[in-house]
This record gives C-alpha cells, structure tokens and sequence, in this order.
C-alpha cells in the first residue's frame, strides 16, 4: 500500500498535475502544441546548414514590416491581398453563377446526369496548377487568367454539391407541399431552397479551398500582381522570410474567412439547428391532462 | 360536409423484377362528419390508400371523389411523423400550408396551436420541441387549413402510450369540436375503437375485408368493459377473416 501511495506522488507532483490538467483543456492544449512548435522552430534553425530557413522572430518581423507598409516589394500587402480577394470574389461568383444552374439540371434530370458526370468528375481531379498553367497561356498576364482558374477551379465543386443537394431534397417535405397543394413557388422557395443549404455551404467551403490556391498558383504564373505574385516576387528575391511571411498571411486569412465569416454565417442560417439547451421540455400536466386518470396510479398524489 | 367515394380502386408498385399490388379492388363510401378508421396488418396498403386519397400516389385503376357540395373538398393531412420544416418556426408551418394569408389566417394558425396547448412555442423551430409536440404541431396544421377531410396516417404509432393517449383526447375535442370528416389510418384495433364511428378493415394485397360500425357512445374509456368487449369482438373478427393471406 506504501509503496503504491509513494509511487503515485512521485508520478503526479503537483507541477506534473498542473501540466496534465492544462493539457486536458482543449483551448490550452492547443495553445501550447503552437507554443512548442515555434519554440522548437526557434531553437533548430541556427543549426541548420543553410540561411534559407528563416526563424520565426525573422518571419514575424518581417510581416509586422509588412502591415506597417514598409515593404521593397512593388505593392503593399494590403493593395496585393485586395486585388487577390476581387479576383476571387469574380471567379467564385462565375462559379456560382455557372455551377448552380448545371447543378439542378444534373440533380433534376437523369440525362443531365450522365452526360456531364464523368466532365464534373475530370473536373474534380484536375489539379489547380493545371488550370493556372492553361489560363495563363490563354489569356496572358491580366486580370482574367487568375478570374478563369478561380472559376475553373471551384465550378465542378459548386456543380457536384448542387447536384447531390438536389437529389437529397427530403421526399417526405415535398410529399407533405403536394399533399397540403402548395404552390410550386412556394414549394421551392420554402422547401427545396432552404434543403439546398448545407450543400451550398460545402461548395463554398471546397470551392473556395480550391480556387485559392488556383488564384496563388495563377498570379504566380500569369500576373504582375496580387498577393501570390508578391510570393513569386520574395522568392525571386532569395527572401525566404517573405515567402514564409506570405504562406502565414495567406493562412491567417484562410482562418478568418472560416471562423469568422463562415462561422457566424452557418449559425445564422442554421440557427433552427436544435441545440440540447434550447429544447422545449413537455409541459407539465396541463388542465386537460389532469382530467384524465393517470396512466401510472402510484405517481399521483393520495393514492399510495 | 367532405363525402369520399372511392371506386374499384386497384395498385400496383412496378418493380425491374416484379409487380406488387398494394391495394385490389376496393370500394367503399364515406358520408359527411364520421371518423372512419382504417386497420390491417403492415403492408396492406393503408398509407398507400391514404397517399392516394391525397393526390400523392396515382392510382394504377378505379376512381377517387372527394367533394364538398359541388366543390373539390379541402384536405388536410397527419403524417406518421409530423414532417415539418425544421427552419421554419412552428407558426410559420402552419402559416406555410394556408393558401391565403393575413392577419385573420394567422389568427387562425394560432387559435389551433392553443387548441393543442402550444401556443407558447409559436415562435420555436421545430427541432426545439419533443417528438409528441411536433405531432400536436402537425395536427394543428391540418387543422388549420380548416379541411372538409382530414386524412390521418398512423399519426400516434410512433409516440410513447403516454403522449398518444394524451393526443388521442385531444384529437377527439377537436373532431367533436369541428365535425370534420376523418380517415384515420391504425394498426391499433384500440386505438380505431376509441375513436371510430366506423372502421374498415384491410387484408394483406390490400383487399377490403371488412366495413363495420362502431356503436359505442362517446365519449370512450379505453379501460370501459364496453370499449374492452367490442375490442375483443373486432378482433376476434378479424382473427376469422385470415388477413395475412394474401
């Protein structure tokens, strides 16, 4: 019993038990495995054979040089992430406007289907820097190679999602319109449209993963501007800082965009979404209930 | 006053490899003001005559009118499950199925969601509220409508015995209330004598077996030796009509 009493105090002393408790918390555990990391990124550059590594104090000073726009680039962070951003916002809404239609079509008509299927599927597997090579030799340095990848590399996920949300439109809810004669407006205003949701979202989600990193590929191979040209622009520089530097601006924008607007979009129009906490519980017996006799005898009061 | 006629109705469900006849040769007529039940082991083609009824399915033979005086009747309809739009609040689904809107509607809507007792979550979504409640929610829609025929698919089978009993009373206010004419779908012999002034009975291959009344005053205890007999007697009918041969 000693022995065992002993044991246990040497493997839990009250600084281990702190870490222990710290690391079970999901937010710290996160926080310190980021710590750890930068620390050990730190800590094992210098050792490294080669000046091409930057550490993270030389990444970090080089993107707070960058938001204080004091850059040797040609654009300032912010004029390159603007452009970046209304080349995807045109490609995505092209992906959209395109990808929507033929979605339905392919969700709604069995000949659709087979038709474009195996193209969504070619689509699909197409990697980025395929469309970013074929849109720059197409259409040069501009604006419309990195508009065309964008939209070349979300549409297929737009047409995939749609489809696939169309033919998931729950049965039942359309049976329960037609049985109750709701108009077919109203039918696909109320029913069809909000069931599609979900869906939408996914092809947001995927869409934009895609075509963002079709957009860096494209600006580094058709375009004098944007922000992964100023990639290219910091590689050509031999500044491996700045290409560090941008691969973190461009994650910290990727979490933004999923945390913040994502997220508080999805809870706003999934906000019917049931939660534990805000179910209704059954009422008690109301005035009717209690005119009846109850279905369990012991449970009523003076009739032990 | 809604009177159904159905005719010769005949269905089948055609498949790669074979051909189901859900409901064969049944004919039958219901007047004005009664709750007709209609019973019979699974697959024999209950829902599937209700679905007709409603315009869901087709029939493959035979004729269907429902009318009210000189008109198509209104119908309303309960699901097994209560199949409402989860995003949609519990006014909004009532309001959702009325063909006109404004402020006398929505009164309306409300005035049934008070009948049964959730008129405090009229503005709740669906997916808040138990899966009894719902049901109550789906009742009060298809009241709300205020149809000439209220079809009703087994709407209590998938509720615990405490909640459907509750629902069943108050199902019964509300035919007392309103006078509707009710087709009310039930494997549940109890269930159908409770409530019926009349029930059909369906064989497997969805033959009509039987049509009989129920003759019983309102209202009925279910634990009544009146209610328990003419149970009995029903179901040792049935036992004699071999509704498992197909």
């Amino acid at each position: 019993m000693t022995t065992v009493g002993t044991f246990r105090t040497l493997a839990l002393s009250p600084p281990g038990r702190r870490v222990g408790s710290l690391l079970r918390h999901p937010r710290a555990a996160r926080v310190l495995s980021w710590v750890g990391f930068v620390a050990a990124w730190q800590l094992v550059v210098p050792f490294l054979p080669t000046d091409l590594v930057p550490t993270p104090s030389e990444v970090a000073v080089f993107m707070w040089n960058e938001l204080r726009m004091e850059t040797v680039a040609p654009h300032t962070v912010y004029e390159s992430f603007s452009l970046s951003f209304q080349r995807l916002g045109v490609g995505l809404f092209l992906a959209f406007a395109i990808g929507v239609p033929l979605g339905l079509l392919m969700g709604l008509r069995r000949w659709a289907d087979w038709f474009l299927h195996d193209f969504v599927v070619v689509g699909l597997a197409m990697p980025s820097l395929v469309w970013a090579l074929v849109a720059g030799m197409w259409f040069g340095f501009g604006d419309l190679a990195p508009v065309v990848t964008v939209t070349l590399a979300a549409v297929t996920f737009v047409v995939i999602n749609v489809a696939e949300g169309v033919r998931n439109v729950p049965k039942e809810l359309l049976d329960m319109s037609g049985a109750y004669g709701v108009s077919r407006y109203a039918t696909i205003r109320h029913v069809i449209f909000p069931s599609l949701m979900p869906f939408f979202f996914a092809a947001l989600r995927y869409g934009l993963a895609n075509a963002w990193k079709g957009l860096v590929l494209a600006e580094v191979w058709a375009s004098t501007e944007g922000a992964g040209w100023v990639i290219k622009f910091w590689y050509d520089a031999h500044r491996s800082q700045g290409i560090v530097g941008y691969a973190l601006f461009f994650i910290i924008v990727a979490i933004f965009i999923e945390r913040i607007v994502f997220g508080r979009l999805s809870r706003w129009v999934f906000r019917w979404r049931p939660s534990d906490d805000r179910r209704t519980p059954e009422p008690e017996a109301t005035d009717r209930d209690e005119a009846v006799p109850a279905a369990v005898p012991a449970a009523t009061p003076g009739r032990q | 006053m809604a009177t159904i006629k159905v005719t010769d109705l005949r269905k089948e469900f055609v498949t790669d490899t074979s051909t189901v006849v859900a409901i064969e040769n049944v004919s039958f007529e219901v007047g004005g003001h009664e709750f007709v039940s209609v019973v019979g082991p699974s697959g024999c083609g209950k829902s599937t005559l209700l679905n007709i009824l409603s315009g869901i399915e087709s029939a493959t033979r035979g004729t269907v009118d429902i009318t009210e005086g000189d008109r198509q009747a209104k119908l309303g309809y309960v699901f097994q499950s209560a199949r409402l739009l989860p995003w949609r609040s519990v006014i909004d689904n009532l309001l959702f199925v009325q063909s006109t809107r404004g402020p006398q509607v929505r009164a309306r809507c409300e005035r049934y969601l008070d009948m049964v007792q959730l008129a405090h979550t009229a503005r709740q979504y669906p997916g808040q509220l138990s899966g009894g409640m719902q049901q109550r929610v789906g009742i009060a829609r298809a009241f709300s409508i205020e149809p000439d025929l209220l079809l009703m698919d087994e709407p209590f089978s998938h509720l615990d015995a405490i909640t459907a009993r509750s629902l069943r009373r108050e199902l019964h206010a509300m035919w007392q209330e309103t006078r509707k004419t009710v087709l009310f779908v039930t494997h549940d012999v109890s269930e159908a004598v409770e409530l019926s002034t009349r029930i059909i009975m369906l064989a497997r291959g969805g033959r009509l077996v039987a049509d009989l009344p129920v003759e019983l005053p309102f209202p009925r205890d279910p634990a009544s030796d009146a209610v328990a007999l003419a149970r009995a007697d029903l179901l040792r009918r049935f036992e004699s009509l071999d509704l498992l041969a197909t």
